[in-house]
């Protein structure tokens, strides 16, 4: 008998029987599959057997047969194992294959292939991928996933802006998704405060040191991941800037907070944009050359200044 | 850890885990096309009959004609009978459901998916269906920031779909200019939160990467053109072109980003904890904005020509201000 066609059995024959069996009623059902050989090796091919059925997710529990524990029995729950029952549209089901597929993530198109036979009908049409890959690993996004999922605390190396490597001991609160970066939400214990971690920049193992402290009530993970030209944050004031024609119908585009203030007769544009002190804003507006000049407040117009003397001009 | 334990060969659970999800499906779906079962489980159609045949010789004891699951198989449509114990597939495992649902909240968060009103849809069933024993408290504690869909997406896709050149108007970011040009636009697809069409450039007659929320205006012409295949999703997102020259540059640790964030080659770590890279351009407009912006923590090598073309355009700028 082939040991695919004995797993199959086994998994049927436990999963039609009312009560947990012992290997030795195993044996005598599944006469073809244990019966040959000696009682030792069957029943080492059968803790094989077991192994083999567990590692792929089936849930094979082991309970006493009689009140003096003498004897082992054998069950599958069926709770445990039969996938409950949930209904997707062909739109939804299809959706669900293109998410995983853009993610290239095998373990997230082995969960929708489960998920195939609550649905409707199958799969609208064969899609490829609209998103490519992105650039955390499918190992680190899964462990944290987990990590949150649970509420557990994490150590792990994480590349700095500052090019080092620092480790870190995070409660992991939530997850976070922004441009297509993924960003982890948590209570960060060597600052002692609640902070962001860009997942791609998270470097080597994650290793689950324990149980972590839930998050605080009301805890949103997207208010920690707020970000734009000026830095990382929720933002202090405004800056006014103007910018040229060419740039300012897409510079300003999509910054939260962002306001045309007006537009000048040569058709540059002035707008204020939210702003925190510190470096981030005024190396925003120098990367549009001179199509952009910071006019306020003006400790962001001297830095600008000074700046661009130290490049020599 | 210790040695695992010994295992029958991985294509054994393996295929045994796919029958564990294919069988469910042909009960559930009973008359399904063997070719359209394949496809949908990533099968060639002779290794799905293999596995129905070894189902045909299951069943439950005594294994007598009638314990056995009944596979009938006629012109090309499978039913499958006497397996009711199969006819719901195995639960997600914990990792299977964790990486289907960011997977799917990621992509609900970039804009103009035009699937994400059924993949929001799909994500609540699943949350709902699967409940905390697979998910824990996962669904509650992520947040998908949303940004805006760039004007043009929707004409573009239409413009793919039907084969039509668009006239597009576009800021470059390498020379920093904006330009009229005619393309054949042949795949729309977002990589790490921006939308880009690669198509083919008539002017340049060369193939270009655009990128959508750079296009300020898209007309239709009319024209048709035949796709030549260009590739999307997962490519490189540099066009590399015969006037590419190297430019070397040296980042100070506050400059690292640049590393990640634009292709390089050949990274290098210097003694003095400066990272020396490689950056192809056929362009060195965006390469002098770099420079403006990154002030002391860039170090330009090569090519020369650079470190005067930087200075020259921050005189430029600094003339704004006098």
């Amino acid at each position: 008998m082939q040991p695919l066609e004995r797993l199959v059995n086994l998994v049927a024959l436990l999963l039609e029987s009312r009560t947990p069996l012992t290997f030795e009623q195993i044996r005598e059902k599944l006469a073809e599959a244990y019966a040959h050989g000696d009682v030792n090796s069957a029943k080492r091919m059968f803790e094989r057997d077991k192994d083999v059925l567990r590692d792929i997710g089936v849930p094979i529990e082991v309970t006493a047969t009689d009140v003096w524990d003498a004897e082992q029995g054998y069950a599958i729950v069926k709770d445990r194992y039969y996938l409950p029952e949930i209904r997707f549209t062909a739109e939804e089901i299809t959706a669900l294959a293109v998410a995983a597929r853009s993610g290239g993530d095998t373990a997230a198109e082995d969960a929708v292939r489960k998920l195939l036979s609550g649905a409707e009908e199958g799969i609208l049409a064969v899609i490829g991928a609209i998103a490519g890959p992105s650039d955390e690993s499918t190992a680190t996004l899964t462990a944290v996933g987990e990590a949150v999922a649970s509420a557990r605390r994490l150590m792990f190396g994480y590349r700095t802006a500052s090019g080092g490597t620092a480790e870190r001991t995070v409660d992991a609160f939530g997850l976070a998704v922004r441009g297509g970066h993924w960003y982890l939400v948590g209570f960060d214990h060597d600052r002692g405060e609640i902070r962001s971690f860009r997942l791609s920049r998270v470097s080597g193992s994650i290793r689950d040191v324990g149980e972590g402290n839930p998050p605080p009530e009301g805890f949103r993970a997207a208010d920690h991941v707020v970000a734009g030209p000026w830095g990382v944050g929720e933002p202090q004031s405004l800056a006014r800037v103007a910018l040229a024609p060419s740039v300012a119908w897409w510079a300003i585009e999509g910054i939260t907070g962002a306001d045309v203030v007006e537009t000048r007769a040569d058709g540059w544009v002035v707008a204020t944009i939210p702003w925190s002190p510190g470096e981030s804003l005024a190396g925003w507006i120098l990367s549009f050359g001179a199509d952009a000049e910071a006019l306020g407040p003006p400790e962001l117009r001297d830095d600008v200044i000074r700046r661009l003397e130290a490049l020599g001009a | 850890m210790p040695d695992p334990p010994r295992r029958t060969p991985a294509k054994t659970s393996e295929r045994l885990r796919r029958m564990l999800v294919v069988v469910p499906y042909l009960i559930q779906h009973p008359g399904t096309a063997v070719a359209e079962a394949a496809g949908m489980f990533d099968l060639t159609e002779e290794e799905l009959l293999d596995d129905l045949g070894l189902l045909f010789v299951s069943g439950l004891p005594p294994y007598g004609p009638g314990d056995l699951v009944d596979v009938d198989i006629q012109e090309g449509r499978i039913w499958i009978s006497m397996a009711a114990y199969f006819s719901r597939p195995l639960r997600l495992t914990r990792s299977e459901a964790l990486a289907l649902f960011l997977r799917g909240t990621s992509l609900s968060a970039t804009p103009g998916v035009p699937e994400a009103p059924a993949l929001a849809s799909a994500l609540a069933k699943l949350a709902d269906g699967l409940g905390p024993e697979t998910l824990g408290e996962l669904p509650d504690r992520v947040a998908a920031a949303a940004t805006r869909e760039p004007e043009s997406l929707a004409i573009l896709r239409d413009a793919v779909e039907g084969r039509e050149r668009v006239r597009i108007e576009y800021h470059a970011a390498s020379s920093a200019e904006t330009s009229t040009r005619e393309i054949d636009p042949e795949v729309v697809f977002s990589a790490i939160g921006h939308w880009y069409v690669a198509a083919w450039d008539a002017g340049a007659d060369a193939e270009r990467l655009f990128r959508v929320d750079r296009i300020r205006s898209t007309e239709r012409t009319g024209e048709r053109f035949s796709p030549r295949g260009l590739e999307g999703a997962g490519r490189s997102l540099y066009t590399p072109t015969e006037r590419d020259v190297d430019v070397r540059l040296r980042l100070a640790p506050a400059a690292r980003w640049v590393a990640e964030y634009y292709e390089t080659v050949g990274d290098v770590q210097r003694d003095d904890g400066t990272l020396e890279i490689v950056v192809p351009a056929a362009r060195l407009e965006w390469l002098e904005r770099l420079a403006l912006r990154l002030g002391r923590d860039l170090e330009i090598v090569d090519p020369p020509e650079l470190r005067g073309r930087v200075r020259d355009l921050a005189a430029a700028t600094l003339a704004r201000y006098r």
